[in-house]
């Protein structure tokens, strides 16, 4: 096979995989929420439901577009698109099994970390570009929170990265192939309990959703939006869940280490993935929200203490367990 | 091994907030293996009470199978949005209602023309289906209303039986009517 | 826009970086159909006007055209989620100006039905408050359908009672127009028994949550003072230290044979009055109770069964009588000409009174917290625009 081929054909082929999975497990979420609150979720559209995913699709994507007058219409056009970028390009650094990826590059966290903070750019067009009240509030509680929220999330990414000895995605899996390091004492649970709180809030989860809040904001920063660009929305926030996921997953669930053959290690991944997304989902249909300022002071007070703490502690852990010499 | 300061840093108040929130996980996540309560409709129709206030029908005599309705007119004044219109047509021996519309879109399901029939010729049915995408099929005529009486069962509901379970005066028949009635149908359904 | 200036509040709409934001009628957690315009600094709300008026039906004028036998089941619409209370008071002040005996029965009967009525109204206010708080996507969606499946269980029994699940016609002058099919009363206890159990476990999904507490606790708090000045009543006065529940001070309807307990708790908060309701629940689930255990037989009605529109005439006289709903104090003002329709019928709507008080608590909180207080006044706009 040529090589310029590959690098066109796996990102395509992984594009495809993600998006599949990204709008299937949309249809999870509803279902899982639904027999949470003692109801069936979709059922009608296809057995079970099964259909509900495409039948949205295809609904989106007649719908009519609508810009509003006065909304500035490049920003405005633009924002899906900036939104959803940095949300597709995470999964190009994540391994699905060893040597399966398509660029597992050596500073594969520090991209991923740095790109999916990228989406903020995109959510603030949105919200500025919409010309709506309801909608710059949303985005400006937006700025506010993701920033904030994203260096406890870097720094409790971290710890694994430092357990590992490396940034390389592949090396931090496989470094796991003893201990899983969730399973990593006191340490590890911290770090995944923070890497865990600070996945709800960078992503707008329940407890820390103050930006869309449907009962205060309606929708916030994506309430002009309808049809395609809508559903690129929902796309790109859904792909960024699935993605920390995945990200989770291998930083603190061992990847695609389970019991059976090797080939089965992307199944297994993607299983530790959805229970790691159904953590998620959970959290979110059993609490209430908290206020902007309760989000914030939880971040700055004490986030981001608690893991640099962390931090320190774990590489007091390191060099006492290995030596200097690393 | 030398732990991470941060569990000590308010103990208790971290141990408290976290039993708060598994507590709240566990009572959703129990919920995951309750049966749902959905009711799968049109598939599965629920057994509506005998009190049901559903459609409106009009029915025949149970003795002699004429038309029960005398066209008097009281159901048309007793109405609180004013949904029905009858038009009486005498004749010797009785009473006929010559035109009866009801304006079934209008109506507040009250059971107020149920009650102050004489003959007890309007009676509510124990069902609600009549899907329609059309207003103007919800006007329903004297056909329409007589074939809804034969087409859904009658709740318990009429205008004699209604004023016996009120009056003082007549509470002695009431009492024994109502008894009667009891013995006869089945027992109302229980909770959840 | 134009702004109704019929709030007394003064606004003071200068200041740097000012926005003005409309909470409009539709909006998710408006609670019916309220405009709440917003002045807001940042995040902080520093003005509200109300804008209250979408939902009017005209009630009042409707009301001296219908007769006092055609009305009580339109009075149901006026408090939609509570509708056995706005008939209570209807009929109750019909009754008084005619002097019309009520038998014991029907009075039993009455309090178990409002009784009912208050649990499926508060069951149905801590759904859409926790899902104004948590978002409809969210936890408070959670919560929202729990308390919607058992307020379920009671429309289902009042469905078998009446025939009607949400807007019924249970009352008339001189009574109630249903007496209680055979085993009624022993679902009654059923249900109550279970949706007791339900709201222990409701409870407990909340009341140590940290999330929920940082929500309610300190938020919208109305002083005592306040509460008497404004004339807010129901769970909102008596969650600011004020012990006055009308079912207490002006017993009616026989509520003075039963033993129960009025809920009061001093903090004043949101957090206060989430209390006073899940205690109401209890005391309510207690009066059903001795309701059924106690109901005497007798006639559901002192006056004969309806045979004609005009068969109920109250002499000349005028009356205001009182009932405690789910929300404050309902009442109806009634000035009858001897005809059988009444000549002017007045609703002092216990949302109406109760929403007078937003002005003077949200200024000064956060644009969640809006939310937040408003569900906690917990107001039904059937009965503020009547």
């Amino acid at each position: 096979m040529p090589a310029w081929i590959t690098p066109i054909i796996a990102p395509f082929i992984v594009l495809n995989v993600v998006i599949g999975i990204v709008t299937y497990v949309t249809l999870l979420e509803r279902k899982f929420a639904a027999r949470m609150q003692s109801r069936i979720g979709p059922y009608r559209v296809g057995p079970h439901g099964l259909l509900q995913p495409i039948a949205d699709a295809l609904k989106l994507m007649m719908k009519e577009d609508v810009v509003p007058t006065r909304a500035d219409r490049r920003v405005f056009n633009l924002a899906p698109i900036v939104f959803l970028i940095p949300c597709m390009l995470i999964f190009a650094t994540i391994p699905f099994a060893p040597g399966l990826g398509v660029a597992d590059l050596n500073i594969g966290i520090l991209f991923f970390l740095a790109v999916s903070s990228m989406e903020i750019v995109g959510l603030f067009m949105a919200g500025w570009g919409s010309n709506n009240k309801y909608a710059l509030l949303s985005a400006m509680r937006a700025v506010n929170q993701i920033i904030s929220y994203d260096l406890p999330f870097i720094f409790a990414a971290l710890v694994p990265v430092m357990l590992a000895g490396s940034l390389k995605l592949s090396d931090i899996a496989a470094a796991q192939s003893g201990l899983w390091f969730v399973f990593y004492p006191v340490i590890g649970q911290l770090a995944f309990a923070a890497f865990v709180v600070s996945t709800l809030a960078a992503e707008n989860r329940v407890p820390f959703d103050i930006l869309e809040a449907e009962s205060e904001l309606v929708a916030g920063f994506r309430v002009e939006y309808s049809g395609m660009k809508f559903a690129l929305i929902q796309l790109g926030e859904y792909a960024h869940i699935v993605g920390t996921s995945f990200l989770g997953a291998l930083l603190f669930l061992g990847a695609w280490a389970g019991p059976g053959p090797a080939w089965l290690g992307p199944l297994w991944f993607l299983l530790k993935a959805m229970f790691l997304f159904l953590l998620v989902t959970w959290i979110r249909w059993s609490f209430v929200r908290i206020r902007v300022d309760q989000i914030l002071a939880l971040s700055w007070k004490v986030l981001l203490p608690a893991t640099l703490a962390l931090l320190v502690a774990t590489s007091i852990v390191v060099v006492w367990r290995h030596g200097a010499g690393v | 091994m030398p732990v991470s300061d941060t569990r000590s840093k308010n103990g208790t108040e971290v141990g408290a907030i976290l039993k708060a929130v598994l507590t709240a996980m566990r009572v959703t996540f129990l919920n995951l293996f309750r049966k749902p309560v959905t009711v799968h409709y049109p598939d599965v129709i629920r057994k509506y009470p005998e009190r049901y206030r559903g459609l409106l029908a009009l029915v025949y005599d149970k003795e002699t199978g004429e038309e029960a309705c005398i066209g008097c007119r009281l159901c048309e004044f007793v109405c609180p949005p004013a949904v029905i219109k009858v038009e009486m047509l005498k004749s010797e021996k009785r009473n006929y209602a010559k035109t009866f519309t009801l304006e079934l879109y209008a109506c507040e399901f009250c059971e107020l023309c149920v009650q102050v029939c004489p003959t007890d010729a309007i009676v509510m049915t124990r069902s609600f289906d009549m899907p329609t995408a059309d207003r103007r099929e919800m006007l329903l005529d004297k056909d329409r209303l007589h074939a809804l009486g034969l087409q859904h069962q009658p709740s318990w509901a009429t205008g004699n039986l209604l004023r016996d379970m009120q009056g003082p005066p007549k509470m002695a028949r009431a009492e024994a009517a109502h008894a009667k009635k009891e013995e006869e149908t089945p027992k109302v359904g229980g909770a959840a | 826009m134009a702004t109704p200036t019929l709030s007394r509040v003064e606004l003071d709409y200068s200041g740097g970086e000012r926005l003005t934001m409309n909470m409009g009628p539709q909006h998710p957690s408006a609670h019916g159909v309220f405009r709440a315009i917003l002045t807001l600094e940042g995040e902080t709300v520093v003005g509200v006007d109300a804008v209250i008026g979408y939902l009017h039906r005209c009630h009042e004028k409707l009301s001296e055209t219908l007769t006092y036998a055609q009305y009580p089941s339109i009075a149901s619409k006026t408090d939609y989620v509570a509708a056995m209370t706005s008939e209570f008071a209807y009929v109750m002040a019909a009754e008084e100006i005619g002097k019309i005996e009520v038998p014991k029965r029907a009075q039993y009967l009455r309090i178990v039905t409002a009784e009912l009525q208050r649990v499926a109204s508060h069951l149905l206010w801590l759904g859409t408050w926790c899902m104004d708080m948590g978002g409809a996507l969210g936890g408070g969606a959670t919560i929202f359908l729990y308390c919607i499946r058992e307020r379920e269980l009671i429309l289902d029994l009042f469905e078998s009672l009446v025939g009607a699940r949400l807007l019924y016609g249970f009352y008339q002058v001189g009574g109630v127009r249903y007496d209680i099919p055979s085993g009624w009363a022993q679902s009654c206890r059923q249900t109550i028994d279970l949706i007791e159990q339900r709201i222990g476990e409701y409870e407990g999904l909340l009341e140590q949550n940290p999330f929920f507490m940082a929500r309610a606790h300190g938020v919208g708090v109305i002083s005592r003072e306040l509460a008497e000045d404004v004339g807010i009543a129901g769970p909102l006065l008596r969650g600011s230290n004020v012990n006055f529940d009308l079912r207490r001070a002006a017993p009616y309807s026989s509520y003075e044979d039963f033993k129960f307990a009025v809920p009061v708790e001093a903090a004043g908060d949101c957090f206060a009055r989430y209390r006073v309701r899940m205690a109401e629940f209890r005391e309510s689930i207690r009066i059903v109770r001795q309701v059924l255990d106690g109901l005497p037989e007798g006639a559901i009605s002192s006056r004969p069964g309806l045979k004609s529109v005009a068969q109920v005439r109250i002499p000349k006289g005028e009356a205001y009588s009182r009932v405690e709903g789910p929300r404050g104090e309902v009442g109806c003002y009634l000035v009858a000409d001897g005809s059988a329709k009444p000549y002017r019928m007045k609703w002092r709507g216990a949302s109406f009174s109760n929403l007078a008080v937003l002005p003077h608590i949200i200024p000064g909180h956060k644009v969640a917290d809006v939310v937040a207080i408003m569900g906690s006044v917990d107001p039904v706009f059937g009965e503020v625009d009547r």
